[in-house]
């Protein structure tokens, strides 16, 4: 890793912002209410010597835990009115009642959600990410400490996660390869994800690619390099997912390359347009190598189409119909894994309800805009790419008779009966505050 | 100046033709005879339009929307000189507007001075919604933006990509009405079927 000098306040900001997953990972999120304004703070102020900061968030570390607070949750803890309305509308009023802005309709729609998700009551969030069960145990535990002997701090759900065997996910990919480079963090991007970009894009309190500071929540110690968190709940159809490979692909063989053709990579993590025909698996375990490329030597899509999943969550240099700055619109992303391992071999329509999914952290200075602009624009639209009505083949909602367009010689070829094989079930939006703003929330009571 | 009351005060439960055309007669029942004549006598086709599912949506936070295409009107008072900076700017440019090219997504814009050079007029019909993307011009084509917009009061400058989204939606008037031929078809797209029909002649060339 190479290093570079950091320009951010890092003990101030959370390590979840920066620090990728450990691999293999193991972790747990927990969601609480807070029924007592001054209990809650309580529970803040202890939480908060237990929550890491992003010091050294590059150098190995193997257990940490993050907080986020949703914005009823600020309310709950008592946090001022004049604070409450300084944060953006979208935050405000949560991702439920935005479902409209961000395409959460039909299967997506918040009434089908998991409780308690879109119902208020989610007030803090808690994650722990560790490399072993033993420590997944021991982090979950100093955690639990903090709350629970706070009868007005109440857990509403619980959620074990971790790595599938071989880091994949519930679709059976290698994931999270591609991250935006932040600026100032320390460092160097690898190669093949761009310059660095502007930090104010993902923290609070530094100047974003406009040249700007974005509004930041009041008062400053507050909003400063604190950041925000979209949280969504996926369950994976497997099911529907291998149905749909063996109605368009009749061998392994076949069915692979149109697994990749959908991503955009083998499921090794290898880029198909770096490796066209053939899976290389050692391509995709090279963190170096994985993600060094552009789209410059595939215009028209014929290796990795125009409307395959990473295509669309950074285009790079694709020649896109619509004035864009891809940097704007890119999102951190952490995914957690949960439930049972993929299985190639279901095909049931019973398989498709078997708990197992993905929980994604994304996170982002502008999360609640910039998660309605790739929810509109990149995932359940395509003409942005020219790809018409069609939307994103893994994350996308799909309507009936949704098509995924490949790209070829002599002709494209249309594949039909795409169905969603991610289908929402929760989500809450969070601040994830700075070590200073839950010391300040913390102390609003008077110490 | 912006109004949006347009959509609200619009009758919840859908008439029929003939409630429509029976509402139509009462508020013309004042017009001049010609108005009134041509109620009566235009009312076949009238029937065809009172009678079909409405085709207007709205797009973002003001505005109309038919199918993938947004009308978006300002009203724009000028700083003293603007105007004139503004008119010169247009004359020198002989309709060449390479920013909204770049956009992808304007289909036409107009520029009207009125109110005796103290206020501009500008519209334009652009797909789907305005604000995802201000941002990006805020990054990609401030220049273009700040050139023209500079000459209008209180434009806060496109960096700061908030303050000029309000501002925007601040002057923004919603029109009362909205019609477009080919609502499914983007700018992208109608350029797109411009190039796939040349193929096609060009290959019928060929062959004949």
């Amino acid at each position: 890793m190479a290093m570079a000098t950091p320009m951010l306040d890092l003990h101030e900001i959370q390590a979840t912002v920066l620090r990728l997953r450990p691999a293999p990972y193991f972790g747990t999120h927990v969601l609480l209410r807070v029924d007592d304004a001054q209990a809650g703070r309580e529970a803040i102020r202890r939480l908060t010597l237990h929550i890491a900061s992003a010091t050294n968030w590059w150098s190995k570390t193997n257990a940490w835990l993050a907080i986020g607070i949703s914005y009823t949750g600020l309310e709950a803890l008592g946090v001022p009115k004049e604070s409450l309305q300084s944060f953006p509308e979208a935050f405000r009023v949560g991702m439920a009642a935005r479902a409209r802005e961000l395409g959460d309709v039909g299967v997506n729609d918040p009434q089908g959600w998991e409780k308690p998700f879109g119902t208020g009551q989610v007030h803090i969030g808690i994650s722990a990410f560790c490399d072993s069960e033993e420590k997944r145990q021991r982090t979950l535990a100093i955690a639990r400490e903090q709350y629970e002997g706070l009868s007005s701090v109440r857990v509403l759900a619980r959620q074990d996660f971790g790595a599938q065997p071989g880091d994949l996910n519930p679709l059976g990919y290698k994931d999270g390869i591609d991250q935006p480079p932040v600026e100032g963090s320390g460092v160097e991007p690898l190669p093949g994800q761009g310059r660095p970009i502007k930090a104010g894009e993902f923290i609070l309190g530094y100047p974003g690619e406009a040249g700007e500071l974005l509004p930041m929540p009041q008062p400053d110690i507050l909003g400063r390099n604190g950041t925000f968190i979209g949280f969504r709940k996926y369950q994976s159809r497997v099911g529907a997912f291998n149905r749909f490979l063996h109605a368009n692909a009749s061998t392994d063989q076949e069915r692979e390359l149109l697994a990749a053709k959908l991503v955009g990579r083998w499921r090794s993590g290898a880029p198909l347009t770096l490796a066209p025909e053939v899976d290389d698996p050692a391509l995709g375990a090279d963190p170096r190598r994985n993600n060094d490329f552009d789209y410059a030597n595939d215009t028209h899509g014929r290796k990795a189409p125009f409307g395959c999943h990473i295509r669309r969550m950074n285009p790079r240099d694709t020649a896109l119909t619509r004035l864009t700055d891809v940097n704007i619109h890119r999102l951190i992303r952490r995914g957690t894994t949960y439930g049972a391992p993929y299985d190639a071999s279901a095909l049931s329509e019973a398989d498709d309800e078997v708990p197992r999914g993905a929980m994604f952290m994304f996170i982002s200075a502008k999360a609640m805009a910039t998660m309605e602009f790739l929810q509109q624009e990149w995932i359940n639209d395509g003409n942005f790419i020219g790809a018409g009505d069609e939307h994103d083949p893994i994350i996308g909602r799909q309507e009936e008779g949704a098509t995924f367009t490949i790209p070829k010689e002599p002709v494209r070829r249309r594949v039909r009966g795409i169905e969603t094989f991610n289908v929402l079930r929760g989500g809450e939006y969070f601040f994830m505050p700075s070590i200073s703003a839950l010391q300040w929330i913390a102390d609003m009571g008077g110490g | 100046m912006a109004t949006q009351t347009a959509t609200a005060d619009r009758p919840k439960q859908r008439l029929t033709a003939e409630q429509k055309i029976q509402k139509l007669r009462e508020l013309y029942a004042d017009a001049p005879e010609i108005g009134k004549a041509a109620l009566e006598n235009g009312i076949r086709m009238l029937t065809e339009e009172l009678s079909a599912p409405p085709r207007a949506e709205t797009a973002g936070r003001i505005g109309l929307r038919q199918g993938k295409v947004s009308e978006l009107t300002v009203f724009l008072p000028f700083v003293k000189g603007g105007a004139k900076r503004l008119r010169g700017l247009l004359q020198l440019l002989e309709g060449n507007f390479r920013a909204a090219d770049a956009v992808g997504t304007v289909h036409d814009m107009r520029f009207v001075f009125v109110d005796d050079d103290t206020k501009l007029l500008f519209a334009t019909a652009y797909d789907g919604d305005f604000d995802p993307y201000i941002e990006d011009f805020a990054t990609k084509i401030p220049h273009a933006m700040d050139l023209w917009l500079s000459n209008c009061e209180g434009y806060p400058g496109m960096r700061s990509v908030q303050a000029a989204k309000d501002w925007i939606a601040k002057h923004q008037i919603a029109a009362e009405a909205w019609y477009v031929n080919s609502p499914n078809l983007t700018a992208p797209e109608t350029r797109r079927l411009e190039s796939v029909g040349k193929a096609v002649e060009e290959l019928l060339d060929k062959l004949g």
